[in-house]
């Protein structure tokens, strides 16, 4: 198959796209105000604590020298160790990771599964009565800040209704999934109203196109139109703009997963980078960067499947 | 709806029908929106209260006579802050994401149309931009710059151009293969007329309708930098920040945090509308 | 009749008290929401309160606090005595004790323990028992702690969680080079010698502690402490997600309730609001150099201070941010604290003063102020907005600038900041520390301001090896009444520790210093 050679490629530029976001957030992590003694120790700590402490981590070194130290320990696979959670950072992201993958992977699919069916409902249905409701409904979705929805819904349906635990995190599979379903709902609201816009608004626009027209004329039936006209064709944007969101996504998981008390990566990068602990800051980034750009890599070849000008 | 037009699905004949008029969308849209706008601009006008004025005999007062929308923590006048806050939050909308439109769709355009190795290099800067944790960047230009608005400008700026930009590329990609874009070619034209007159009015309406979404978007970061401390400062009215300021008030003082959430799903709805609209006519004008 | 009556009653009323307090059921594991998770949970080597709070679960030390924080009662040992001149403390250790794993707790382990804590530059606590010279042994049940000066506050010192005692060969023989590196190690397994132990610790999301099968104390029916089989530690970061959970009755317990929240919580009929004392107190920091960042600085002026204080309208800032929970300061430090004096609240609020004040003091109205408040802190925000509205009145105009931990600690230590907001609690049940940071100016220059007051110095260091209770006392009430009147503070309001229980759960405290202390909570079937 021709897309072979074509992720290749991709997976090969994904390497110095990587070495860059290190640099940078390596670079940029310690030019924050403030150093990890003081924000470990906070208010009481005293001058000697902090030279102490900076000194033990290596941190009185020149800039570049700690750099080839970095690079050096990724070099050999080691990411060195959380300076406020006092492990190997490895072992915590190995922890925090596939939380947040598999709360963002919930998100995404439940996002999909509400905007592709209602956006096709509200399209054949322009300016009429279901269109109308479906867009007021996730025009009140988009309003609503996330910790906000999160609070609503853990109110009604966890604490009040007893459906969904009050947040935190399984122990088994199943159980995860069941913990992770009203964050993930609230992560997916959002994402879900931008791709049912988009897709709506595509769909119009397909349908109005001269090649649909033209398919309708050669009487093709409805139905075989809609999906393999329409549908390939109005999902090319939607596609991207998925794609794109992945990162927004992972935003949006750093205050869900504090709402909803998942101890997930997102929560763990903020924390991290208030408690400028460089290490864990840096070992995230590049998970993170990892995951995004597969998933962007995903993306890309959903469109070639779709397009295959694209892949061109 | 006398203007609203038939839809794509029972006529073909739309087209000569629509030229004549604009879409019901975007003048509902634009009305919203010029309401908006005159309360961002007079907003002392109608707010019946100094917004940052407390009231100490009326902490948390609920809708009454003379707080109509209640009152908050501070005993400040719910109705008069999210007046004053159109000014603030219009500006963030347009702020946040105008600049990342305008880049986003010239580069998106021109990339789109080049392919090769531009394309290949937009990629990389594409995947550089949306894997790059977004927060850190936000706290990082926050500390070098102290907190506030203008910091928040920037940080999306930096990161939202490349959604325009990749929505439009991947749209002119298409776009340019079909036949008006080769007679284009035959006939002469250069590329830049070819991609700005003809290419991206064909492939600009996924940005706009992003655009009028990412307007909203931008208001709830706003809401989310909020709760983090770092969005719109104090004592500047906000609804995003009224928002987190009446989370611990859900239950005992509903309407600090409903209202101005009311206030952002009609100004959303404004800006959605227009979106549709403004899709609406680059459509029929085609 | 009457007198039968009575004292009948009386008998089943004595019978009902003594029934009920017998009647305490064993068993169960207490779900416990926090705010944020422990760190590193060693005696020495911690940094903060996240692990203070609950150290004094795992590790007991030879004296423990009583639950109003400032007693003594017995702990690893059971009874002590200061010489006479002052420069040794001998302990006797309780019979029978052992560490978690079943092995004695010896007075070798003590001795190693208590040196650990204090060698210099080993953690950042050792100041509180800097006066310990070195500690010996006799025979196998006596330590003899000598001290290098006399220390008024040595007995506090040894119930405080730096002396916590941990098994030494155990800890010798964890892995590492360095001390740090083998606490390191050894804290990834620990043996504790407290009521619970370690059981398993998912960081940043879950901590759950097993009772110690071996733990000395007693329990009202005879049966070794603790209760509870166990606490299940969760991590909940949002306030309301915390309350959310605990009134689903998915968690027993949920600490750092919101102020907002809390006359809310006591009207549920499932919940137990508890405020317990505590030594928080929350100030307004005001830098007092002369010069800042090349300007003049109107704060290093004594009437502009005095001024401000005076337009500050605290009962409206209680109301306004702790709804009504907190009071009014009488001292900078908490009444909770030993030795505090005062008892009028400090500057109460008089803005005809403050005028006058501030047309003393020369500063042009006009003048701007920055306050560094920590970005998302929905209390501290409320104070900075309440204090910009009030210090309007004097014609000040204050700039709000929210920034995070690390930058504010930043601004603070290099003492670049022009104000920022505080809180303080104390870790031992002694004045000498809050005085030491606030005061006294070669420790951190007076919290970082460079206020500087020679008698106050003086009469600190006299203090800290003053043996006569009653001079002492008479110091502190001098060193309160200058820094108090003269200070570089705006003292604001103390609060109590605000935490919710399910109604099932019985005898829970907070001391005043903040730990939290399960050893003899027990919850209904």
């Amino acid at each position: 198959m021709s897309l072979l050679p074509y992720i290749f490629r991709r997976i090969l530029q994904l390497i110095p796209t990587l070495v860059f976001i290190l640099v940078v957030v390596f670079v940029l992590v310690r030019l924050l105000p403030g150093d990890p003694a003081s924000a470990l120790i906070g208010d009481r700590a005293l001058d000697a604590d902090v030279q102490r402490i900076n000194h033990e981590l290596g941190l009185d070194q020149p800039l570049p020298v700690q750099f080839l130290y970095f690079l050096k320990q990724v070099a050999t696979g080691d990411l060195g160790n959380s300076l406020s959670l006092k492990a190997p950072v490895i072992d915590i992201v190995a922890q925090r990771l596939p939380v947040t993958i598999l709360l963002t992977t919930m998100a995404a699919v439940i996002a999909l599964l509400f905007a592709v069916p209602l956006a096709f409902l509200a399209a054949l249905r322009q300016d009429g009565v279901v269109d109308t409701v479906i867009r007021g409904v996730f025009q009140v979705g988009l309003s609503m800040p996330v910790f906000y929805l999160g609070l609503v819904l853990l109110t009604v349906l966890a604490a009040g209704l007893h459906w969904f635990p009050v947040g935190g995190y399984g122990e088994t599979f199943p159980d995860r999934v069941y913990h992770l379903f009203l964050p993930a709902l609230t992560l997916a609201l959002s994402l879900a109203a931008v791709l049912m816009r988009n897709l709506r608004s595509a769909i119009i626009g397909v349908l109005g196109a001269e090649y649909v027209d033209f398919a309708r004329a050669k009487g093709l039936k409805s139905r075989l139109i809609l999906i393999r006209h329409v549908l390939r064709n109005a999902l090319i944007s939607t596609v991207t703009l998925f794609g794109l969101s992945v990162g927004t996504l992972l935003g949006g998981a750093v205050i869900t997963e504090t709402v909803f008390a998942v101890p997930g990566a997102g929560r763990l990068m903020i924390d991290s980078i208030y408690g400028r602990d460089y290490p864990m800051v840096q070992g995230l980034t590049l998970a993170l960067a990892v995951l995004v750009s597969l998933t962007f890599l995903l993306t890309d070849i959903v469109q070639a499947w779709l397009d295959p000008r694209v892949a061109r | 709806m006398t203007v609203a037009a038939p839809t794509a699905t029972t006529t073909p004949r739309r087209r000569r029908a629509r030229l004549l008029r604009l879409p019901s969308t975007l003048i509902a849209g634009a009305i919203i929106l010029l309401v908006s706008l005159l309360l961002a601009l007079f907003p002392q006008l109608i707010a019946p209260y100094d917004p940052t004025a407390f009231d100490y005999n009326a902490l948390l007062a609920p809708p009454s006579a003379a707080h109509l929308l209640g009152s908050d923590s501070f005993g400040r006048d719910v109705l008069s802050r999210v007046i004053h806050a159109y000014g603030l939050d219009l500006q963030i909308a347009v702020f946040a994401t105008v600049p990342a439109f305008t880049v986003g769709v010239i580069v998106g355009a021109l990339v789109g149309y080049a392919g090769g190795w531009v394309e290949a290099v937009f990629g990389r800067v594409v995947d550089a931009v949306i894997t790059f944790p977004f927060l850190v960047l936000v706290i990082a230009i926050v500390a070098v710059l102290g907190p506030g608005l203008t910091n928040m400008y920037i940080a999306v700026g930096v990161v939202g151009w490349v959604f325009y930009a990749r929505l439009v590329a991947a749209e002119v990609k298409v776009q340019k293969r079909l036949d008006y874009a080769d007679a284009g070619r035959v006939m002469g034209y250069r590329p830049l007329r070819i991609i700005f007159r003809h290419l991206l009015p064909n492939s600009i309406t996924p940005a706009i309708v992003y655009w009028m979404t990412d307007m909203a978007l931008a208001i709830l970061l706003g809401s989310s930098l909020g709760y983090l401390g770092l969005g719109a400062q104090p004592p500047a009215s906000e609804w995003g920040v009224q928002i987190a300021d009446g989370k611990n008030f859900m239950n005992t003082a509903w309407w600090i945090s409903v209202f101005p959430g009311v206030a952002i799903v009609i100004t959303g709805l404004g800006f959605s509308l227009l979106g549709d609209g403004l899709a609406e006519l680059l459509r029929t004008r085609k | 009749m009457k007198t039968v009556i009575t004292a009948a009653l009386a008998v089943t009323l004595l019978f009902g008290v003594s029934q009920s307090a017998l009647a305490v059921d064993r068993g169960g594991t207490l779900a416990y929401g926090r705010y944020a998770d422990s760190l590193f949970l060693e005696p020495v080597l911690n940094d903060g309160n996240v692990d203070i709070w609950v150290l004094s679960n795992l590790y007991d030390t030879l004296i423990l606090p009583t639950d109003d924080g400032q007693g003594l009662r017995p702990g690893l040992a059971t009874d002590w005595k200061v010489s006479e001149d002052g420069l040794s403390v001998t302990l006797t250790l309780r019979d029978g004790i052992k560490f978690s794993d079943g092995s004695p707790i010896t007075v070798d382990d003590v001795k190693w323990s208590l040196e650990r804590a204090a060698k210099p530059d080993n953690g950042i606590w050792q100041f509180l028992v800097q006066s310990i010279d070195h500690v010996e042994t006799e025979g196998d049940k006596t330590v003899v702690i000598k001290l290098k000066k006399t220390d008024p506050a040595i007995l506090s010192a040894l119930t405080v969680f730096n002396t916590g005692i941990m098994p030494k060969k155990l800890f010798e023989a964890a892995a590492g080079a360095t001390d740090a590196e083998k606490a390191k190690a050894f804290a990834e397994h620990p043996v504790s010698s407290g009521p619970f132990m370690l059981q398993s610790w998912q960081k940043g999301a879950d901590m759950k502690l097993a009772k110690n099968p071996y733990y000395w104390d007693k329990g009202e029916d005879g049966q070794p402490l603790p209760y509870l089989d166990g606490i299940d530690f969760q991590v909940i970061p949002d306030d309301a997600t915390r309350i959310l959970k605990l009134q689903s009755g998915e968690l027993q317990g949920a600490e750092f309730i919101p102020y907002a929240r809390v006359s809310e919580l006591k009207n549920d009929d499932n919940i137990n609001m508890e405020l317990f004392p505590s030594t928080r107190v929350e100030y307004v920091t005001l830098n007092v150099r002369p010069q800042l960042n090349g300007k003049d600085n109107p704060l290093s002026n004594e009437k502009f201070r005095q001024a401000l204080n005076y337009a500050t309208n605290k009962r409206a800032i209680i109301q306004i941010v702790t709804h009504g929970v907190g009071t009014e300061m009488t001292s900078f430090m908490s009444k909770a604290t030993p030795l505090h004096a005062g008892d009028t609240p400090l500057y109460p609020y008089d803005i005809a003063k403050a005028k006058q004040l501030m047309s003393e003091s020369g500063v042009p109205a006009g003048s701007e102020l920055t306050l560094l408040t920590l970005a998302g802190n929905q209390d501290e925000v409320g104070i900075a907005t309440a204090l910009q509205q009030m210090w309007q009145a004097l014609g000040v105009k204050l700039n709000i600038q929210q920034v995070d931990n690390a930058s504010r600690t930043e601004q603070y230590r290099a003492g670049t900041f022009q104000m920022r907001l505080a809180a303080w609690t104390d870790d031992i049940a002694d004045p000498n520390e809050i005085t030491s940071y606030f005061a006294y100016s070669p420790t951190i220059d007076a919290i970082h301001t460079s206020w500087k007051n020679d008698e106050v110095n003086k009469l600190f260091e006299q203090s800290q090896s003053e043996t006569d209770p009653e001079k002492r006392r008479e110091e502190y009430a001098r060193i309160q009444e200058i820094f108090n009147s003269t200070g570089p503070i705006v003292p604001l309001y103390e609060t109590p520790y605000p935490v919710a229980l399910s109604k099932k759960v019985h005898d829970f405290v907070q001391i005043p210093l903040g730990n939290n202390i399960f050893r003899s909570t027990w919850m209904s079937k």
